[in-house]
């Protein structure tokens, strides 16, 4: 596991997003402050509704805040015009989502290219990279196949060969086993494990305990805020037998 | 180490008591680093004097209880039935933490909410070594099951913990 | 009646729930609806507009004059021929010069009764009947001249009031008049160089006087002609009655049978009708195009519905009966208002060729007319239903739940070519593969558009070198310019119409994939030029298509049916051709842009 170093990749001040007006205003976001590091993988949990989702979109300039502040490498991008928004997509920040948002009528290899394609890489090089990543990601014999072919786990992974294809300082996951069954689960699972390891910075908001525990650090939202932070490195497996009712 | 499970693992073949313990070091994984190998002993000589068990020398003649040869007797072999038999379940012993959040809010010890939030930690902690040694297993292994198990019941214990802070933060919003 | 009810209400809620598609839907609709009205009240205008006024006017079946006071009496014996049954006249006739605000045209002035003639009594469409000091002037003439009642005309030097126009079945229309004076006339241009008798009347048109004021009128005038009515027991044997009694009198009495003006009234209906059958189907074919574009793209959504429907415990039936209502509801507000607008605007064409046939029809709403096209529009509902009914209630109530959105198209080589192009070009032709069909659809609306419109081209290159050549008159080639021009106005609205509804559908159904390629990094304004792209692309091979082969065979197809030389013809030149397929194109661009803008601006986390 990479060592997470001390400059915040990712920083959000007073964070804050409404809807609405007078007595029908919603308080989505309410006030989030987070750094996440480099190398750190951070979850966020919480409810449904609890403003999780639109937090995620603030952090990548899919959505703008109604206050505060969010950094990207010491840079403000909150008040970035749409045009440099999307090039901040392009290059620095990825997505991977609930429901995969692959291109049905688009091959796994044509997805993944597709990111690069649109940085305005080379069809070449783009394709040569996506097919490196599938490789990566266990999708090596699955690179001409539509997403339809695909199982629930392999679609995500070819979302994240996607998100990585670029390579991003940030992948921002939404709930990336939202869709999927416990076995599928258990392969993103894996997957999220071995970007952590190999060093990728990564905020996945989920609603899944068990993807939460992949993280350096889980924050539990309520209401839009905040309200308690876990840090989860540590512990020892000597503990576990424990559980079971084995040992002492 | 319960009883019967010591007598159920002999019931395939009479073995040594290190050949008992690999195969519930196999069938344990991470978790049966916990497991005593003195206990082990303890509870293979109480069943032998029950009559459960027959102990046979090895031969080379030596009394050390590793160096036997454990096998069922037919009083043993009933026993090891009626336990497959049997519909027992380990209780979840959630009262407690639930008398403890009560008690901590009708006498103003601590926070309720507070009280969630650091078991949670710790629910959290462990799900996230369980999970750890799950995938660290290789494929096929028979613990990993298990494992499988420890990280469902904990994320079943995290949803319940949920629930609590729902409630309790309602009644602190409702009061 | 509960079952009414919640079908009513299911129906409804649909279409609350999607009312740009709903309102789009009822937009194609009621272009289909309201063409097909205009089209089905101008064919009843327009068809046999010589008979309908021949039975509204009791036309004459011979029409006989002598061109002089001597024959008068030969001409009023023929009143008791053998074979005639009835009979007006004679009137007297003379020549003339019609004065009116400063425009001045030769005529040929008829004196009549006040009282209703059993013979040729001429219809008024405007105004009153001849009385004395007021004139009545042919329709098509006054149409031409640009009078109208009420307004002064000079007549031989004196002053008359226009107190109405009529339409007759006794002569063809002006400026086809037949020639009912002595001095004789000549219909079409005269060449400059050429000097024609003082007497001879140059494309006179026709006025109904009081006998007293054409009598008063010759005697400082003209010598007077005599026109007789004739009705015979046997119509159709005008010509056996013509040659047998014309012998007798030596040639002095000439007659004209019903049969050979109506060869010269419906001359110039037939090619206007030409044109508008043309029109017709050429709107007709962008309608389809719009409607097949909706109905396609609603289809798959309403699989999924038929499976919710079933999967609640909806029967068949009540499946059935939901998804008819939708389309019923649509339909019937679609045919009612198509069948008011049409109505409304049909009179814009039918003041033009009631003037140009005499017709003594005005265009309105036949019962006919409102059955078929209220007809027309359920028939559309009913087809429009048909397929996803029969395909709900063929699958099971499972599949058709689990059936998504009608995938879309993978066309690997465009694919594969558009990884080469800029960003905007990569997602329009990515944008334009997923749906091939409306691809095609959207080419071949802008094919028929333009097609249409290289036709109108070269049939106003026609008109404008008319003046001269003789074979339509100026007030011929106006009146033609007129349809011609309404009809392009009715095309070019259709066509836009076809062009934003297949926009606004793309949209809809790229709405996943605009926010998708956005979150991966395309601009806002990518998204959208992409979008207007996929749309301009195949306009731009349809404006090619449209002009060669479509206007080419359209023109050769109508050359065909109308037996026209297209050696007398010019055909747009390189330079026209070229604005003309700009033209389009530009067009296009302009109106997919604001649809193609909006999809490109939608909030991206609305959609994902």
């Amino acid at each position: 596991m990479s060592e997470a170093t001390d400059t915040p990749v990712l920083r959000a001040r007073a964070l804050r997003k409404e809807y609405g007006k007078g007595e029908g205003l919603v308080r989505a976001v309410d006030g989030v402050d987070l750094d996440v590091s480099a190398g750190e993988t951070v979850a966020i949990m919480g409810p449904s509704g609890c403003g999780k989702s639109t937090l995620l979109h603030l952090l990548g300039g899919l959505d703008r805040p109604s206050g505060g502040e969010v950094l990207l490498n010491g840079r403000r991008v909150d008040n970035l015009s749409e045009k440099a928004l999307s090039r901040m997509r392009r290059a620095d920040i990825s997505y991977v989502f609930q429901s995969f948002h692959l291109m049905e009528e688009l091959t796994a290899v044509e997805n993944v290219e597709l990111s690069a394609l649109m940085a305005g890489h080379s069809p070449r090089a783009a394709r040569r990279r996506a097919e490196e990543l599938l490789d990566q990601l266990g999708l090596a014999g699955r690179s001409r196949f539509l997403p339809s072919a695909l199982s629930g786990g392999q679609r995500q992974r070819v979302a994240v060969a996607r998100a990585l294809s670029n390579q991003p300082l940030v992948v921002l996951a939404d709930e990336p086993t939202g869709n999927l069954d416990s076995a599928a689960t258990l392969d993103v699972l894996q997957l999220f494990n071995e970007l952590h390891e190999y060093g990728q910075t990564l905020v996945i908001v989920t609603h899944d305990a068990r993807i939460a525990a992949t993280a350096d650090r889980m924050f539990s939202m309520r209401d839009g805020t905040f309200v308690d932070e876990t840090r989860l490195t540590g512990g020892t497996t000597g503990k576990l037998g424990a559980l079971v009712g084995l040992g002492d | 180490m319960q009883q019967e499970v010591v007598l159920a693992m002999l019931a395939k073949e009479p073995s040594y008591g290190y050949q008992l313990r690999a195969r519930l070091r196999d069938a344990l994984g991470p978790l049966g680093d916990a497991m005593n190998a003195g206990q082990i002993y303890v509870t293979l000589t109480r069943l032998e004097k029950a009559g459960l068990l027959a102990a046979e020398k090895s031969a080379d003649g030596a009394d050390r209880s590793d160096r036997k040869v454990y096998a069922l007797t037919p009083k043993g072999q009933q026993r090891v039935a009626e336990w497959i038999a049997e519909v027992s379940w380990p209780r979840p012993d959630l009262a407690e933490f639930h008398l403890k959040l009560i008690a901590a809010a009708s006498a103003g010890l601590a926070d309720p909410i507070a009280v969630v939030d650091t078991q949670r930690r710790e629910l959290l902690r462990r799900l996230r070594d369980a999970q750890r040694a799950a995938l660290a297993e290789p494929e096929h292994s028979k613990a990993a099951l298990l494992l499988e198990g420890v990280v469902l019941r904990l994320q079943a214990d995290l949803r319940w913990l949920e629930a609590c802070e729902k409630n309790w933060t309602h009644r602190r919003s409702g009061s | 009646m509960g079952r009414i009810l919640l079908v009513i209400r299911l129906a409804l809620r649909d279409f609350r729930r999607r009312r740009t598609e709903a309102a789009l839907l009822l937009i194609a609709i009621l272009a289909a609806t309201t063409t097909l009205t205009l089209g089905l009240v101008l064919r009843d205008a327009a068809s046999d507009p010589y008979e309908s006024t021949r039975a509204a006017t009791s036309g004459p079946d011979v029409v006989a004059s002598v061109g002089r006071s001597t024959d008068l009496a030969a001409l009023e014996k023929l009143a008791s021929a053998a074979g005639v049954t009835e009979h007006s006249g004679p009137y007297p006739v003379i020549g003339g010069k019609l004065e009116v605000s400063g425009r001045t045209s030769d005529v040929q002035v008829e004196g009549r009764d006040a009282t209703v003639a059993v013979v040729d009594q001429p219809e008024v469409t405007q105004g009153s009947w001849v009385s004395d000091g007021g004139a009545v002037l042919e329709a098509a003439f006054a149409n031409s001249l640009g009078a109208s009642v009420g307004d002064p005309v000079t007549l031989g030097g004196r002053s008359f009031e226009v107190v109405g126009l009529a339409v007759t079945a006794a002569m063809p229309p002006y400026p086809g008049a037949s020639c009912i004076v002595a001095g004789g006339c000549v219909n079409g241009a005269i060449p400059e160089d050429q000097n024609l008798p003082q007497a001879l009347l140059h494309n006179p048109g026709l006025v109904w006087l009081t006998q007293a004021d054409v009598r008063s009128l010759a005697a400082a005038q003209a010598p007077i002609s005599y026109v007789l009515n004739l009705k015979l027991a046997d119509p159709e044997g005008a010509q056996a009655f013509v040659d047998a009694t014309a012998g007798g009198h030596s040639g002095a009495i000439r007659m004209q049978t019903w049969q050979s003006i109506l060869a010269a009234a419906t001359e110039l209906a037939r090619d206007s009708q030409i044109l508008l059958l043309i029109g017709a189907w050429l709107l007709g074919l962008l309608a389809v195009a719009s409607l097949s574009v909706l109905v396609g793209g609603r289809m798959a959504d309403q699989t999924r519905r038929v499976g919710l429907l079933k999967a609640v415990g909806g029967t068949p039936g009540l499946v059935a009966a939901v998804l008819l209502a939708e389309y019923l509801l649509v339909a019937l507000v679609a045919a009612a208002a198509g069948l008011v607008i049409g109505a409304l605007a049909a009179p814009l064409l039918t003041e033009s060729s009631a003037g140009l046939v005499g017709s003594a029809g005005t265009a309105s709403l036949t019962v006919s007319t409102v059955g078929v096209v209220t007809a027309v529009a359920l028939g559309v509902a009913v087809v429009a239903t048909a397929v996803p009914a029969v395909r709900g209630a063929r699958t099971s109530t499972v599949s058709a739940l689990a059936d998504a959105a009608r995938p879309p198209r993978r066309t690997g080589w465009l694919i594969a070519l558009s990884t080469r192009l800029p960003v905007p070009l990569l997602l329009a032709l990515r944008v334009a593969a997923r749906r091939p069909r409306r691809v095609v659809l959207g080419m071949a609306s802008i094919a028929v558009t333009v097609s249409g419109i290289y036709v109108l081209m070269v049939l106003n290159t026609f008109l404008g070198n008319q003046p001269g050549t003789g074979a339509y008159s100026d007030a011929q080639v106006t009146v033609l310019r007129h349809v011609l021009g309404v009809w392009t106005v009715i095309l070019l609205l259709l066509a836009a119409v076809n062009a934003i509804v297949i926009t606004w559908a793309t949209v809809l159904d790229n709405r996943h994939a605009s926010a998708l390629a956005r979150a991966l990094g395309a601009t806002p304004r990518e998204v959208s030029v992409a979008l207007a792209t996929a749309q301009v692309l195949p306009a731009l091979v349809g404006a090619v298509l449209g002009v060669f082969p479509g206007g080419f065979l359209l023109f050769a197809a109508i050359n065909g049916i109308t037996g026209g030389d297209s050696d007398k013809t010019t055909l747009p030149v390189p330079w026209q051709l070229i604005t003309l397929m700009l033209v389009t194109v530009l067009a296009v661009a302009g109106l997919t842009a604001v649809p193609a803008h909006l999809g490109g601006r939608r909030p991206v986390t609305d959609v994902l």
